[in-house]
């Protein structure tokens, strides 16, 4: 049984919802599918999954483009609802015959609803009883059509088919990712990584999973690949062993030869480094500005059409009908088509291609595709607009609206509000290996610096070698004071205690920096979530490299994903900031920057562009934008 | 005198000349096309003055959730019907006030636009701002603390643009909810809006010492 299935308008006003279904919902089921679904772009999902304090709701929704309407149905998750999304297409059809835009109520509709829920339940029984008998024949029918099940068939056999579609796509990226990882030599568990990706992703998937019912051709699927990859498990065993074992001291008696006098002392580095400050003079030295501080002039010049004319006329089919062409172009004058999927078809596709050749992960510009197709499908079309120049516009948007910082990303006021409080302003660099983080916490120290704020850096990896001494070189050089503890010790205990220190001495910000730690490395990802929850961060910084493809979507959501259930208390933190590095080495293939915003939500602070103390300004959302879609 | 007037009679020769070349043009097409000109010119002139004269329309902005498209539909229809969720798109129309349409006599309509408050449609204001003559920011008086610094950060963003500064488009800040009892007064928040408003200010002067 539905819980609820409202009708409002774009702007905000709920049009009908059911009379009889008057369960009040709990939370704000609709508020955040809004929020955090539908203007996050992801209006391509099939479903939303909204979590309350005494309620599990999903919620499924559909889109009257032309008139401006959202059809939303609310259920319990529990309950595997088939009919919803035949539903809602009927309900959409009927409503949209009496909708006036004048009107505000709509009480007739009441009786027309409680019919169209008679004949959805009685298809959806009927389907129930015959899919059994027939799953597993049909499957190649297209992958597109996702949302509104059309007729009675096509409905169940369609979930089953994208979902095994999808997951066969995604198995293939899978095992292509598990095959580098092999290569690499870093398997410490990634199996396990790999099985708990598998069942764990959101987006939809499980929902997806969850309708199977019957026979599950999916999970046969994923046994046979696992059985596979099972033959790699026990090279991972033996692979940890000595792992474990180097990280032990072995404290081997030096051999002697030909009676030479036994030499303790084998460290050579020189003891002034061991308390930096009396020996070298102070290096603070002033760099200049940083690039923060400096506007970036941004040149308005609009691109020519002409070129990109060319590009989407060689990307159209080359058996586009002579009559279709000369319809589109005479409905293109007169404005009067309705936007069908088909004629957004090859436009999307175009776009996709273009976005994915400027290093977008492939998965994001699919699911960014959809989410336009979605707000667009069934629109009217201006007069003397093609559907391409529709479809940019809509696409330039919805690339705002992603690249838009949900909140204010000005660190300055959030320092000066933790100042008051009295307590330093924490922020912690996590990240994969070799991205740039202490690189960029070296950066970020300086700029704040120059605001007058007091910086102090603790240097939390106590697995590479020298990095220590790398964190105490900068904070040489800019004369900052850093908490450091040596090798093999816990960061966490480290991190806490720096914090400590710095309330003590008065600090403004501490800078924590971490080891490189891949993302399905599960105890260096457990230590890191321990090391967040014990010390309460205010800034969760992630630090990825601009270089990165589609990993970065990997990364991102491995990520936020282990910080969440590793956390011991309900609500964890999660990362808050992206600072995204090697920005210089890439001319114009910003996609990275996309891909990392829409998976995680958070917003970009801060881009690194070289490799001194300068080089570190703001996104620019306009010239991202406008490289990417050139 | 005498060499202004053989100036003259030099200009009159010259003119005398051309005339004679236009001369050549049929005299009633001369006119007409003249006509045409003229009439152009007129028309263009009177469409300046007419936009000259002001716009009648209210921009409502604030936050997500403070209570804008509740106002804007009950100052149309008087209820807001079934409620409302979080806008997504602008709701604009031109009418005359509820309270108003049973007023005898001649009643102007007011041109009334909503703006969704939710930070990532953050930029359609400025698409609306150009055409405002007032605009009215709405603060939630019942949820007022937890969003204070979200509220003062966007009455500054607002205060600070260079249309309402040019155009010094008159604000007007309504505490909405106040029928509740747990919402707090008018001083409290106008008082916790200015002290949020200098932090504001003083750390982004701090930005560019």
């Amino acid at each position: 049984m539905l819980e609820q299935l409202l009708i409002f308008t774009r702007g905000g006003l709920i049009l009908w919802t059911c009379k009889e279904l008057g369960n009040a919902l709990k939370g704000s089921p609709i508020d955040t599918l809004i929020r955090s679904c539908l203007l996050e772009e992801r209006s391509g999902d099939l479903s939303y999954n909204y979590d309350a304090p005494g309620a599990a709701y999903t919620l499924k929704w559909t889109f009257n483009n032309d008139l401006g309407l959202i059809f939303v149905a609310v259920y319990q998750r529990i309950l595997h609802l088939f009919y919803v999304d035949d539903l809602l297409a009927t309900v959409k059809r009927e409503f949209s015959q009496l909708y006036d835009s004048k009107k505000m109520d709509y009480y007739d509709f009441d009786d027309i609803y409680r019919q169209l829920q008679k004949e959805a339940e009685a298809r959806a029984e009927e389907l129930k009883k015959s899919s059994k008998l027939q799953f597993g024949g049909s499957r190649s029918t297209n992958f597109q059509s996702k949302k509104q099940g059309q007729a009675a068939v096509i409905g169940r056999s369609d979930g089953g088919n994208q979902k095994s579609n999808g997951s066969g796509k995604d198995g293939g990226d899978k095992d292509s990712i598990v095959s580098r990882k092999l290569q690499n030599g870093n398997s410490n568990g990634h199996q396990n990584g790999i099985e708990s990706y598998a069942t764990g992703d959101g987006k939809g998937k499980e929902n997806r999973e969850s309708e199977a019912g019957a026979f599950d051709v999916n999970k046969l699927q994923k046994k046979l690949r696992s059985k596979g990859g099972k033959k790699t498990d026990t090279t991972t065993i033996t692979n940890k062993a000595p792992k474990v074992d180097s990280n032990k001291k072995i404290t081997k008696k030096n051999r002697v030869w030909d009676d030479a006098p036994t030499q303790p002392k084998l460290d050579f580095t020189d003891p002034a480094d061991e308390r930096g400050d009396e020996n070298f003079e102070v290096v603070a030295k002033d760099h200049g500005k940083s690039m923060m501080d400096k506007e970036e002039i941004i040149s308005s010049d609009d691109e020519s059409e002409e070129e990109e004319d060319e590009e989407v006329g060689a990307d159209n089919k080359p058996n586009a009908k002579k009559t279709g062409w000369f319809s589109s172009m005479f409905q293109s004058i007169t404005g009067k088509a309705n936007l069908d999927k088909a004629d957004l078809e090859p436009a999307l596709k175009g776009l996709k291609d273009r976005l994915m050749t400027k290093n977008v992960a492939e998965e994001i510009a699919e699911k960014l595709c959809e989410s336009v197709a979605a707000s667009l499908e069934g629109k009217k079309m201006g007069s003397f607009t093609r559907i391409s120049s529709t479809v940019k516009t809509a696409m330039e948007e919805a690339l705002v609206r992603i690249l838009t910082p949900k909140r204010s990303i000005d660190i300055l006021r959030d320092v000066h509000a933790a100042k008051e409080q009295g307590k330093p302003y924490v922020v912690v660099f996590v990240g994969v290996n070799g991205v740039g983080k202490s690189t960029n916490l070296a950066k970020v120290a300086y700029w704040l610096q120059q605001h007058k704020v007091s910086v102090m850096m603790a240097a939390c990896d106590t697995f590479r070698s020298g990095a220590v001494e790398q964190l105490r070189t900068h904070a040489r050089r800019l004369n900052i004071p850093i908490f450091e503890k040596g090798y093999e010790k816990d960061p966490a205990v480290v991190a806490k205690e720096a914090i400590q220190e710095a309330a003590r001495n008065g600090s403004d910000v501490v800078l924590v920096d971490t080891a490189g730690r891949m993302q399905d490395n599960e105890p260096l990802m457990r230590a890191l979530s321990k090391l967040i929850y014990l010390n309460n961060p205010d800034l969760v910084l992630f630090v990825g490299e601009a270089l990165v493809g589609n990993d970065a979507v990997d990364q991102l959501s491995k990520f936020n994903q282990k910080l969440a259930d590793l956390a011991n208390s309900p609500n964890a933190r999660l990362i808050d900031g992206i600072l995204l590095t090697k920005f210089d080495t890439i001319d114009d293939k910003v996609g990275a920057a996309l891909s990392m915003v829409y998976i995680s939500g958070a917003p970009v602070m801060f881009v690194g562009c070289g490799q001194s103390y300068t080089d570190l300004k703001k996104l620019n959302v306009k010239s991202i934008i406008k490289t990417l879609l050139m | 005198m005498e060499e202004w007037i053989n100036e003259l009679q030099k200009w009159l020769k010259q003119a005398d000349q051309l005339i004679h070349l236009i001369g050549e043009v049929p005299t009633v097409q001369f006119y007409v096309a003249i006509g045409v000109l003229l009439l152009t010119s007129v028309l263009y002139l009177l469409v300046l003055v007419l936009k000259r004269t002001k716009s009648n329309t209210i921009v409502f902005a604030g936050l997500s959730g403070s209570g804008k498209t509740v106002i804007f539909y009950q100052l149309r229809d008087g209820s807001s019907h079934q409620g409302t969720v979080t806008s997504m798109d602008p709701n604009v129309d031109s009418f005359v006030l509820h309270s108003e349409s049973d007023k005898v006599g001649e009643v102007n309509p007011v041109h009334v636009i909503d703006v969704p408050g939710h930070s990532r449609l953050r930029t359609k204001l400025d698409e609306y701002l150009p055409q405002a003559a007032g605009l009215v920011f709405v603060v939630d008086a019942l949820d007022f603390l937890p969003n204070c610094r979200g509220a003062a950060e966007y009455l500054y963003y607002i205060l600070t643009k260079a249309s309402v500064v040019k155009k010094k488009i008159p604000m007007l800040i309504l505490c909405n909810k106040t029928d509740k009892v747990t919402a707090h007064t008018k001083e409290f928040i106008r008082k916790l809006l200015e002290k949020e408003i200098d932090k504001l200010w003083t750390s982004i002067k701090n930005c560019y010492i």
